[in-house]
């Protein structure tokens, strides 16, 4: 085997010479003919008889030629030459087809790379197949911090005496990380800033198999006791991004106040056992209280907030380590169990017989980011499959009219000795030069397209994307495997109207245009017409989306509203000096000149972010299973004057609503309806946290319903109460709004709260509109990229019909001079064929419409305020496909009818 | 009668190996010898020799050098390589499997 290989090789490479060759045949014929005088002939008749027992000797030869090693990649290199003497005769078509396939394979590429840094992507870490995601389903009694990915049977979310019971005393897991993240205040050489940090376990790492680019990473030395653990690892982009790559080690900053020293450096390319967490630095979760000063997490049993990622151990099946994990974890829920408030029957139900852990499979890593971002990524996908497909369809097409016009080169080739295989390479070989040509250039298009899109996506903070421009093995595979396939698609088309098995007859045939062709062209024309809908449809639906997104009313004036985040605990503040210094900050900004109002909250409105809780109310009988939550923003006494939220009953809050007065409560009015039947008869109940009579206030108002996750979301019941009289200091989101622009308020803005403390970080200095943006990022990337892809789509679909019909009119002359002759007018002619398309158009898109309808269902999802069947975005697609359609028609129909009967009488 | 030189290519291939199973031969001797020992059912088409002699070669199965032929002039002489042999070798086995069930049902029916 390895020696055929070897031989094939060195004959490769040196091929046997043509002397060679002849002189071997030319002794064979001496040879015989020798024989055959010894056998008695004469010379002549000799010679003449070994030629004849020979046979061609010139077949010989070439037949020798032919069985050589290199011959095939001979012959494909004279398909390629034939091919690229084709593509440069006819520039302009050439020019067409690479630039289709760029357009198409480039949109492929570029999506294809997001999707598969989000969807398939395994983690950067040692053996990420190894990775288990732990979750639980079970009562969560306490408090719950997540940030997204959660669902009730699947909380991601665990204390931290239930993660070490489970670290420690498992056997089937080689190792067991906790990690949460969350913003933190750091002052680096004097210069603070916010910045994303992770709470890791001490084995973070060394479970992960991360290595320190600089210095050590944590160890599980670093997770000793509360407070006791000051170090700190940074990120390698971070370091590289914002530190300048300067000697860190050793180094202390500032984390809310904090002092830390750095030991080391991440290596590059790792950000987060989480996708999508991008920490600036990593800290030890024994330091939870410096980096959530708002939270009292760390020893509790009943706070829920670290995500797990465990290792299996390689010689325990999954089902034994689910089995040995479930075992250990329903024992540690019992022992909680006793010591929760709640010990009814139903409670232990809920807290305890429904509970179940779940494994999954971790090499992706938990990621609530790529659970949001997975319909769309499908989506845009699906669309940029479909800009492919038809692609093909147009090259295919404009491949068939040339090859039509090339009937005359096949038949002398034909004639010449060439087989139908020979004849096939070569519109093979063709094919493959434009598709490699518009492969090539589709690819260096990607990066720079991806570039845009990411920052696009990124918007205000284009450091911060998860995304990164990459044409990694996986991207190559896929175009090249698309560019493969839908060379071999198109390049055979033209071939559909050659094949049969009488070659030679029926491209003596093509001359009259055999109704075989014909109907493959009419089948380009319907698929054309069906792709293009299809996608202009989509367009439709999603720019339409985004459009009632941006009409949504929310409750209040988004206009002339700037926000900021400020949290004095991140600048080292005390506790109970913080709300002073908050009280300060409003009273300073509304000072300021262009300022009309100013109001805070510690629970930003259209941010998708969430402060909720159970409320307990005292004359309200709640239904069985009824679990009465509500949103609870803290909020100062200028708010919903700020916002522009009307109170329907009762007062707003005002200045007499101190930490130390009556504590008081407003409603909106979906809670107060839905508790009293009206607003104002809620005035003067009483609301409360479960199991904290601490928090009883008094409901002195009711305000109008705004929208609080986001536009998408429906109102929700919420509970004001006063900041100050909170249960803890909190950080906070000031609205401004403002007499002109928004933005050019937030620099004196900045120098009132400098003035105040230059220690004080403002973060997310951000527009109310700019901030609606932002959570409409998903609908937006959708919306944008559809009507990219819906206009190419028209594009290609005017191209390729344009291509298609002006050919197949050019053949119709003679019968239109025909018609002419006979008196018809040029208006019927032209309105004869423009009738024929639109018949063939609306064949297709009466077949296309159901998988429309089929197709919009599916992402219903992602569509808001346009229902799957909306006429009005179906009757403006199908006018703009048939109004394409129509003039692709015209402009050839009409050439045809200029010309003078007795002249397209005349030709062929 | 003569069988026509249209032999299966495989069948070629295998009467070539075995001609060349002794000692090394030219050509024109390959052709003679197939024809002699078949008493002249089996002509190969003299033409069609070379080309599947050198696909031989390429294959590595055979190796070809210039030696004198036996009036003298120099000639391309083909030997077996050890690759060819196992070849041959392999061949043959299912030649006679092939053969021998021909063979049977032949008898049989």
């Amino acid at each position: 085997m390895i020696a055929e290989w070897l031989s094939r090789v060195r004959f490769l490479l040196r091929g046997k010479s043509r002397s060679e060759v002849d002189e071997e045949l030319q002794f064979h014929l001496d040879r015989e003919a020798e024989a055959n005088l010894g056998r008695g002939m004469a010379p002549s008749e000799a010679n003449r008889q070994a030629a004849i027992a020979f046979g061609s000797r010139q077949r010989a030869r070439e037949q020798c030629r032919e069985s050589r090693p290199a011959w095939f990649i001979e012959s494909l290199l004279r398909d390629l030459r034939y091919g690229l003497r084709g593509l440069a005769r006819n520039p302009g078509f050439s020019a067409a087809a690479i630039l289709t396939l760029a357009l198409a394979i480039g949109a492929n590429a570029t999506i294809f790379s997001l999707l598969d840094q989000a969807l398939i992507r395994a983690l950067p870490v040692r053996d990420p197949g190894e990775l288990m995601v732990l979750s639980f389903a079970g009562d969560v009694s306490g408090q719950w911090h997540s940030d997204g990915g959660s669902s009730p049977g699947h909380v991601h979310e665990f204390s931290y005496p239930m993660y070490r019971d489970l670290r420690d005393k498992n056997s089937v897991l080689s190792g067991l990380v906790a990690s949460a993240s969350n913003s933190v205040g750091i002052t680096w050489n004097g210069r603070s800033e916010v910045v994303s940090a992770e709470l890791v376990s001490g084995n973070y790492f060394d479970v992960l198999g991360v290595r320190p680019a600089v210095g050590r990473l944590l160890q599980p030395g670093d997770e000793t006791a509360p407070g006791a653990n000051a170090v700190a690892v940074v990120n390698f982009d971070f370091w590289k991004t914002h530190l300048a790559e300067a000697p860190v080690i050793g180094k202390t900053f500032l984390v809310n106040g904090t002092p830390f020293v750095i030991v080391g450096v991440a290596s590059s390319g790792f950000h987060s056992v989480t996708w999508g967490r991008m920490p600036a630095i990593y800290i030890p979760v024994t330091m939870q209280h410096i980096a959530q000063p708002e939270r009292d997490y760390f020893t509790r049993r009943n706070a829920y907030w670290l995500n797990l990622v465990g290792r299996r151990r390689a010689d325990v099946s999954l089902a034994a380590a689910s089995a040995s994990l479930n075992q250990l974890f329903l024992a540690i829920r019992a022992e909680e169990f006793k010591s929760l408030r709640d010990q009814s029957a139903n409670e232990h139900k809920k807290f305890l017989t429904e509970a179940h852990l779940n494994l999954d499979a971790g090499a992706k890593g938990f990621s609530p980011l790529r659970d949001d971002l997975k319909t769309p990524l499908t989506i845009v996908m699906g669309m940029v499959l479909l800009v492919i497909a038809m692609s093909v369809v147009n090259v295919a097409s404009l491949l068939l009219v040339r090859a039509a016009t090339r009937a005359r080169e096949f038949s002398v080739r034909y004639a010449m000795g060439a087989t139908n295989g020979q004849i096939l390479r070569q519109l093979f070989a063709e094919g493959m030069l434009i598709g490699l040509a518009g492969a090539a250039l589709g690819l260096m298009l990607a990066p720079e397209v991806q570039r845009l899109l990411i920052r696009w996506m990124a918007g205000r903070s284009p450091d911060s994307s998860v995304f990164t421009v990459s044409l990694d093995w996986r991207v190559i595979a896929y175009t090249m495997g698309a560019t493969l396939l839908a060379s071999i698609l198109f390049s055979f088309a033209p071939a559909t109207q050659f094949w049969n098995p009488n070659f030679s007859d029926s491209l003596k045939q093509q001359t009259r245009d055999g109704s075989s062709s014909m109907h493959f062209r009419r089948t380009c024309v319907a698929l054309q017409i069906g792709f293009s809908l299809l996608l202009v449809i989509g367009a439709g639906m999603f720019v339409r989306t985004i459009q009632n997104l941006r009409n949504v009313d929310p409750g209040f004036a988004t206009d002339h509203l700037l926000s900021f985040d400020l949290a004095p605990l991140r600048a080292g503040y005390s506790p109970s000096a913080v709300s002073p210094a908050e009280r300060r900050v409003l009273d300073a900004v509304a000072a300021l000149p262009g300022v009309r109002a100013v109001g805070a909250t510690n629970d930003p409105d259209l941010a998708d972010d969430n402060v909720d809780g159970s409320i307990l109310v005292p004359g309200y009988n709640p239904k069985p299973d009824e679990d009465l939550s509500a949103e609870l923003p803290w909020v100062s006494d200028g708010y919903l004057q700020t916002l522009g939220i009307p109170i329907l009953a009762g007062r707003n809050f005002n200045a007499a609503d101190t930490a130390t007065s009556q504590k008081v409560a407003i409603l909106n009015q979906t809670l107060a309806v839905h508790l009293f039947g009206s607003a104002a008869a809620a005035l003067g109940h009483h609301v409360s946290r479960p199991h904290s009579p601490e928090t009883d206030a008094v409901i002195v108002g009711v305000a109008r319903d705004i929208k609080h996750n986001s536009v998408r979301d429906a109102v929700v019941p919420t509970v004001f109460i006063p900041f100050e009289q909170g249960t803890h200091p909190a950080g906070l989101t000031f609205y401004v709004r403002t007499w002109q622009a928004p933005d050019a308020a937030a620099n004196s803005v900045r120098a009132a709260v400098a003035g105040i403390d230059p220690k004080l970080v403002i973060s997310n200095f951000i527009t109310m509109k700019e901030q609606i943006d932002d959570t409409l990022l998903g609908e937006r990337t959708i919306a944008l990229l559809a009507s990219a892809f819906g206009l190419v789509a028209m594009l290609l679909a005017g191209i390729g019909l344009y291509g298609i019909l002006a050919y197949s009119t050019a053949q119709r002359t003679r019968e239109i001079g025909i018609r002419m002759a006979l008196g018809a007018r040029r208006s019927s002619v032209i309105g004869l064929i423009v009738r024929e398309v639109l018949l063939l158009a609306g064949t297709a898109i009466a077949v296309t419409i159901p998988i429309a309808f089929a197709a919009t269902h599916e992402v219903r999802s992602q569509l808001y305020g346009v229902s799957a069947t909306e006429p009005g975005v179906y009757a403006v697609a199908i006018l703009i496909i048939g109004l394409v359609a129509a003039l692709a028609a015209v402009v050839p129909a009409r050439r045809a009818s200029t010309v003078d009967p007795a002249r397209s009488l005349r030709t062929e | 009668m003569p069988v026509s030189s249209d032999l299966l290519q495989g069948t070629l291939d295998m009467l070539i190996l075995r001609a060349l199973a002794l000692q090394p031969v030219h050509g024109w001797a390959i052709a003679q010898r197939i024809q002699q020992i078949s008493n002249n059912v089996l002509q190969v088409g003299q033409g069609s020799l070379y080309p599947a002699l050198h696909r031989l070669e390429y294959k590595g199965w055979i190796r070809a050098e210039w030696g004198a032929s036996e009036n003298n002039r120099r000639a391309r002489y083909y030997s077996l390589t050890r690759a060819g042999k196992k070849q041959l070798e392999a061949e043959l086995a299912n030649w006679d499997r092939l053969a021998g069930a021909i063979n049977l049902v032949l008898e049989k029916i």
